[in-house]
């Protein structure tokens, strides 16, 4: 079983943490002058999302998360499961709820997506930076109105709802920025 | 972008550096204490469980057979004892030191040391020189307010409510679960691992920093004295409030361990005492145990009454510049080096 020592914590190193996959953000050495020798960790719980601390003794072993990313093309939804294809060896992969989380409202088909793998199986899929999605529903356009002050919500092909300007009408394509939620420009083709 | 090849710290704090490095000499000038120099590198090493030094061998030119190991000091307290023992008088020293496997934020495995040793006087004489020269240094850059002195067991007694010389095991043990430590350490481990926990980790982060008259929180300089007798390490111990305790104190700012300082134990025989049973604990963690330095041992019966500390310099520039990390304040750290 492959394990790390405490003097190779870095942040993004993968470990099994009460028998949980979480990853390293912070690693922080805590050594007096003289006396025991800590190493104080801020971490991922890569299956819940939740951030906690942990302090180990310097020089103990944690076992190693056997975690890696890799980046899959989005298929369909079969109504429980989301598909996922690798672009190369066309292996399909089937990823649950917990796993896409917020990213279902980002994921649109034959988008290429970062999926995180633990033991060979989907942990947490992450949405490309950027996509492009069709407005189903908004308030009417105004005409004429191309200032972009103010705005009106929009609904995206998806699901997703996001502010718009009020020059936006139904069945355009809009690029969205998925890290904020936020609109970002008419999209050209 | 900057390249791995240049500097890490600004020409600002490279200038800070001189600055300080020269307010330090000339204050030491002033106080009649001598710039001394002693070796970096030398056949023995401080025998601590808890600090482990880079070690190396010396090959004579027409030889390729290795000889004795060889250590670069962690301090250059033991030959700046022995010049003390020989009749110095009060003397300081800025060397590079180095201690094996300490990087991070706050350390560099070489960092440099400003170490002092004032004869005749005792820790708290030698704590008020500490807090004046730390204060003159640092108060044309961060807004200190009053400095504190207070006792190991008040530090304890104010943050986490009990008496660190005097509480049982199993009460400890709770406060170190209560504090979301458990299974940090063994449960059979040596109480003053637990004791370090705790401090490290609750109490040091709260120290060197506190409310002024205004209500807002700033920097202050925290001396801390009166150690546990089992951390004497080498300084004195005595009676304080029907309490042995070791006479030795540290220094924190901003959260921040600055350095460490002795009533200097001038007793040959309890000095072997310790350095046999740091021996001993290094046998029992499986490390390398250090060979007895004897011209140390020897001096320490000749050594004159006399208080000591060491300064880290580094700790000292990120405190002055407000940096977060130690490579802020090295030209070029480890990583570079």
């Amino acid at each position: 079983m492959a394990s790390y020592n405490t003097n190779e914590f870095r942040s993004g190193l993968k470990l099994m943490i009460d028998g949980d996959p979480c990853s390293i953000l912070e690693n922080e050495v805590v050594k007096p002058g003289k006396g025991q020798a800590f190493n104080r960790v801020k971490i991922r719980n890569l299956k819940t999302g939740r951030v906690v601390e942990r302090t180990y003794k310097s020089g103990e072993s944690v076992e190693a998360a056997d975690v890696m990313d890799t980046e899959l093309q989005y298929l369909y939804n079969d109504g429980e499961q989301w598909h996922f294809m690798h672009p190369e060896t066309f292996e399909q992969m089937a990823a649950d709820k917990t796993a896409v989380g917020d990213a279902n409202l980002w994921l649109k088909e034959q988008d290429m997506c970062t999926v995180t793998l633990w033991n060979g199986n989907p942990l947490a899929v992450m949405p490309p930076n950027f996509v492009v999605l069709t407005v189903t529903d908004t308030d009417p356009g105004l005409k004429g109105d191309t200032s972009g002050g103010g705005g009106k919500p929009a609904t995206l092909e998806t699901g997703a709802v996001v502010q718009v300007p009020l020059f936006i009408a139904i069945g355009e394509a809009l690029k969205v920025d998925t890290r904020t939620g936020k609109y970002v420009s008419r999209a050209k083709d | 972008m900057i390249k791995h090849w240049q500097a890490s710290a600004s020409f600002d704090l490279i200038k800070l550096r001189a600055d300080t490095l020269r307010k330090i000499r000339s204050f030491f000038d002033n106080n009649n204490v001598l710039e001394v120099d002693t070796p970096t590198l030398s056949c023995s090493t401080v025998p601590d469980p808890f600090i482990e030094s880079f070690r190396t061998q010396y090959f004579p030119l027409t030889q390729t057979m290795q000889t004795d190991n060889y250590y670069l000091h962690t301090s250059p307290e033991f030959p700046m004892k022995r010049l003390l023992a020989s009749g110095s008088g009060s003397i300081y020293q800025i060397s590079k030191v180095f201690r094996q496997g300490e990087s991070g934020r706050k350390h560099n495995p070489e960092f440099t040391l400003l170490e002092w040793y004032r004869e005749g006087w005792d820790h708290h004489q030698l704590m008020e020189e500490v807090s004046s020269l730390l204060n003159s240094l640092l108060s044309p850059y961060i807004d200190l307010t009053e400095p504190d002195f207070i006792t190991y067991e008040e530090a304890f007694k104010k943050i986490l409510n009990f008496n660190p010389h005097t509480i049982s095991r199993s009460d400890l043990l709770d406060y170190v679960n209560n504090a979301g430590l458990s299974n940090v350490l063994n449960h059979d481990e040596h109480r003053d691992r637990f004791l370090e926990l705790l401090f490290s980790h609750v109490i040091e982060p709260r120290l060197g920093v506190k409310s002024d008259d205004n209500g807002n929180i700033r920097p202050n300089i925290c001396l801390l004295y009166n150690y546990p007798a089992s951390q004497a390490s080498l300084a004195k111990t005595a009676l304080y409030h029907g309490q042995l305790v070791a006479e030795r104190f540290e220094v924190f700012i901003n959260g921040m361990e600055i350095g460490n300082g002795f009533h200097e134990l001038n007793d040959a025989r309890e000095q072997r005492n310790r350095f046999t049973a740091d021996n001993c604990s290094r046998k029992q963690m499986g490390i390398k145990q250090i060979p007895m330095d004897e011209n140390f041992l020897q001096a320490v019966a000749s050594l004159p009454e006399c208080a000591g500390v060491a300064i880290g310099i580094e700790r000292l520039l990120m405190v002055m510049s407000q940096s977060d990390h130690i490579n802020d304040v090295l030209a070029f750290p480890f990583e570079r080096a």
